[in-house]
């Protein structure tokens, strides 16, 4: 029976040939369960795990995973890690591809929450309950929970990002006379009219990818708007997307589209190249990740001239302002159905991959991380003022409690209100629609 | 009788293995589409039976009927712009112009570089910041015709095409190539003894001689089109907000990225009914002149 359904999901990937250069369903069709029974050194079994992971472009973390899996792979001459790199924009398109062909890596990276869930309810991924007293001691319950479904534990996460930092360039803000970021929302829209008065892009926005506008945007400013438990009532069906307080917000998106505050290629930029026109100084503002600020402001000679800021508290909004939307990523998580060796191996890999070293090299080179360990004296002071900004109050991310064909009809809708199609009200009418049709 | 039984038994078993494969990464798939198109599944957990509910839905979105459309723009792009241009740019080879070989070279180029490539450098010719278009057009001073190419509503589809174009003329040029030297030199000396020359003789004498070649150009042309998916996922991915979308993409995306496999496989269903029903209708129309 097993075979059978293996069967039939493998000739599904067949049928969609066409896509499978970007779904790369052909990569690594071996990920079988059983290790190389190559003759090691001394005579031991050599075990092999494969791995796939997102780590391909060139940021600063990036360098840091697979230093550490180098570094493993170093001090256990008998495991082998083979790893799959797929690039971040592809990455949950392949892992969710494998998924369903029954065929995942040994050695997962995960996403929390409303992309976990799928994996644990079709029993693709591993409980690791009995590995959790390794983090007991440096990882807190908030950073565990997103990767906890039923009372289980599935994955530890290596990195915390927040979504919603706006990075400003101080001289522009100063050009039209603003010396402190706006607080509040009236003034920064004052802030995007003078800015466009003085023939300067206000914010820089790459939306080809579409996760830009609904993560690192609405995220937080429905979270000014409603308050931080909005997203899982409506879940819950205890409130609606259709709720004016949300159509408020997304009423800012179609507000800056029309004072012409994003630059006029939004839609064909993608989120990289939405960076380098804020880095190189085209635009005034740009809302991203906490990541971004290592490429912007930590590796930048240049960096002292760019600032860091939440969005401003809006009138009448339920949200406290001073709280910034963030997600733990990166959960390292086991294939179930290993046998016993490649199993052993692959704990032993993520007990030394997840500790404490990692999340210290991590914040050494300016990322967040969502472990309780010492920050480091020689910690980047960016860093420093990273986490000042984003340690008073933690929210929601969208797409981290949203399931994703309703993320996708709202990345859709907002992208239309910067075409200058739609209403607010639609976006909103057709979100709820979309969950709604969900059960 | 019996040699031909034997014969018979040669060919069966010559196309066996051709038959097993074709089988296997074709009709069986497609039953198997078929089958999951009645369901409601993640790709992961349990399916449900929901009948044609996938259907209805399919029927009374939107989104889908504008990637049927922009499917349509994309069919008539292959028709009016790609066959009539590979037509004329295989007559002009075929006149025996010097160095026609560098010349077939250079205009099959585009279709056997990867679609991926091809993207990228359109995407790059349309940059709206450094993009070649709106360079040159500012070194001819035609500042006010810059545009947004991929990003604006307008142009977006307009510009896909352009490449789509570029891409694929090349293949119908080798194709007629090929059959406009299998046209006997006595065909064109007659025709020019009867005084038609120039262009009496391509619209009276060629284009009659290629018509089957122009036939299978055509319904190749369309089958294509129905199949894009690569070239319009790397440029735009679709959008802006489902502008550029095709049916393939609509299929990916219900599928891949928001992990509707049974509505993804009805798509997919449907998009085979869609290319036969045309496919029909072209072979149907081609036959009636025939008679």
């Amino acid at each position: 029976m097993v075979t059978m359904k293996q069967t039939k999901k493998a000739a599904l990937l067949g049928l969609t040939g066409a896509l499978a250069l970007f779904t790369a369903a052909c990569g690594n069709g071996n990920t079988g369960n059983a290790g190389n029974t190559g003759a090691g050194g001394n005579g031991e079994e050599t075990i092999t795990l494969n791995m796939m992971h997102p780590w391909t472009s060139p940021n600063v973390d990036n360098e840091v995973y697979k230093a550490r899996i180098a570094k493993f792979e170093a001090e256990h001459p008998n495991i082998v890690i083979k790893q799959d790199g797929v690039p971040s924009a592809q990455y949950k398109t392949k892992l969710r591809t494998l998924a369903a062909a029954n065929n995942l890596a040994d050695i997962n990276v995960v996403w929390p929450g409303a992309d976990l869930e799928p994996l644990v309810e079709g029993s693709l991924v591993e409980p690791i309950d009995g590995l959790m007293d390794n983090w007991k001691s440096i990882l807190p319950e908030s950073a565990l929970a997103g990767f906890n479904i039923g009372g289980k534990q599935y994955a530890v996460p290596t990195k915390q990002t927040f979504v919603d930092i706006i990075y400003y360039n101080k001289d522009m803000f100063a050009q039209v006379g603003y010396t402190e970021f706006p607080d509040t929302y009236d003034k920064l829209i004052d802030a995007v009219t003078k800015l466009k008065a003085a023939g300067i892009t206000p914010i820089s926005l790459g939306n080809k990818e579409q996760w830009p506008l609904q993560s690192s945007y609405l995220s937080i400013i429905g979270d000014r708007f409603t308050g931080s438990d909005f997203l899982t009532k409506v879940i819950n069906k205890e409130a609606k997307f259709t709720d004016p307080d949300f159509v408020k917000a997304i009423a800012v998106i179609d507000e800056l589209t029309k004072l012409g505050a994003f630059n006029t290629d939004a839609n064909n930029m993608d989120s990289v190249q939405g960076q380098d026109y804020f880095i190189q100084g085209k635009a005034a503002m740009h809302i991203s990740s906490s990541t971004v600020d290592a490429r912007i402001r930590i590796n930048n000679d240049e960096g002292d001239k760019f600032g860091i800021a939440l969005f401003p508290s809006v009138e009448g909004g339920k949200g406290d302002p001073v709280k910034s939307a963030g997600v733990v990523q990166y959960g390292i998580a086991i294939k179930s159905g290993l046998n016993e060796k490649t199993k052993a191996a692959a704990e032993e890999f993520m007990k030394y991959f997840v500790n404490e070293d990692l999340y210290k090299e991590l914040i050494r080179n300016g990322v967040v991380v969502p472990a309780t360990v010492e920050i480091p004296e020689d910690a980047s002071p960016y860093l420093k003022e990273m986490l000042e900004l984003t340690g008073k109050g933690t929210a929601p991310v969208f797409d981290s409690i949203i399931p994703t064909q309703v993320v996708d009809v709202v990345q859709n809708g907002i992208q239309a209100l910067t075409v200058g199609r739609g209403t607010p009200e639609k976006v909103a009418a057709d979100a709820q629609e979309a969950i709604d049709q969900m059960n | 009788m019996h040699t031909l039984k034997q014969n018979k038994l040669a060919i069966f078993i010559g196309l066996f293995p051709a038959l097993v494969i074709y089988l296997g990464i074709a009709i069986i798939p497609i039953g198997i589409s078929l089958y999951y198109s009645v369901m409601d599944w993640n790709g992961i957990g349990k399916m449900t039976f929901i009948g044609l509910d996938n259907y209805s839905r399919i029927l009374t979105d939107d989104t889908f009927w504008l990637s049927v459309q922009n499917n349509v723009v994309i069919m008539l792009t292959g028709l009016v712009g790609q066959l009539p241009l590979g037509l004329i740019m295989a007559m002009l080879l075929n006149k025996g112009l010097k160095g026609s070989g560098f010349f077939r070279t250079v205009g099959f180029m585009p279709v056997v570089i990867s679609s991926v490539m091809v993207s990228l450098i359109w995407g790059m010719i349309y940059n709206t910041e450094y993009g070649m278009l709106n360079s040159m057009l500012a070194f001819f001073g035609l500042e006010s015709w810059q545009q947004n190419w991929l990003g604006d509503m307008k142009w977006s589809m307009l510009s896909i095409s352009v490449a789509y174009i570029w891409q694929n003329c090349g293949l119908y040029m080798v194709i007629f190539l090929a059959a406009l030297q299998n046209i006997p030199d006595e065909v064109n000396e007659a025709a020019e003894l009867d005084g038609a020359t120039g262009f009496r003789r391509t619209l009276h004498i060629t284009i009659p001689m290629l018509r089957s070649t122009i036939m299978v150009a055509v319904v190749y042309s369309i089958s294509n089109s129905f199949r894009v998916f690569d070239l319009i996922q790397v440029l735009t991915g679709g959008g802006p907000a489902h502008q550029t979308e095709v049916m393939t993409l609509y299929m990916y995306n219900s599928a891949f990225m928001n992990l509707r496999y049974g509505y993804g496989s009805a798509v997919s269903i449907l998009i085979l009914l869609f290319s036969l029903i045309v496919i029909t209708i072209v072979n149907r129309l081609g036959r009636e002149k025939d008679a």
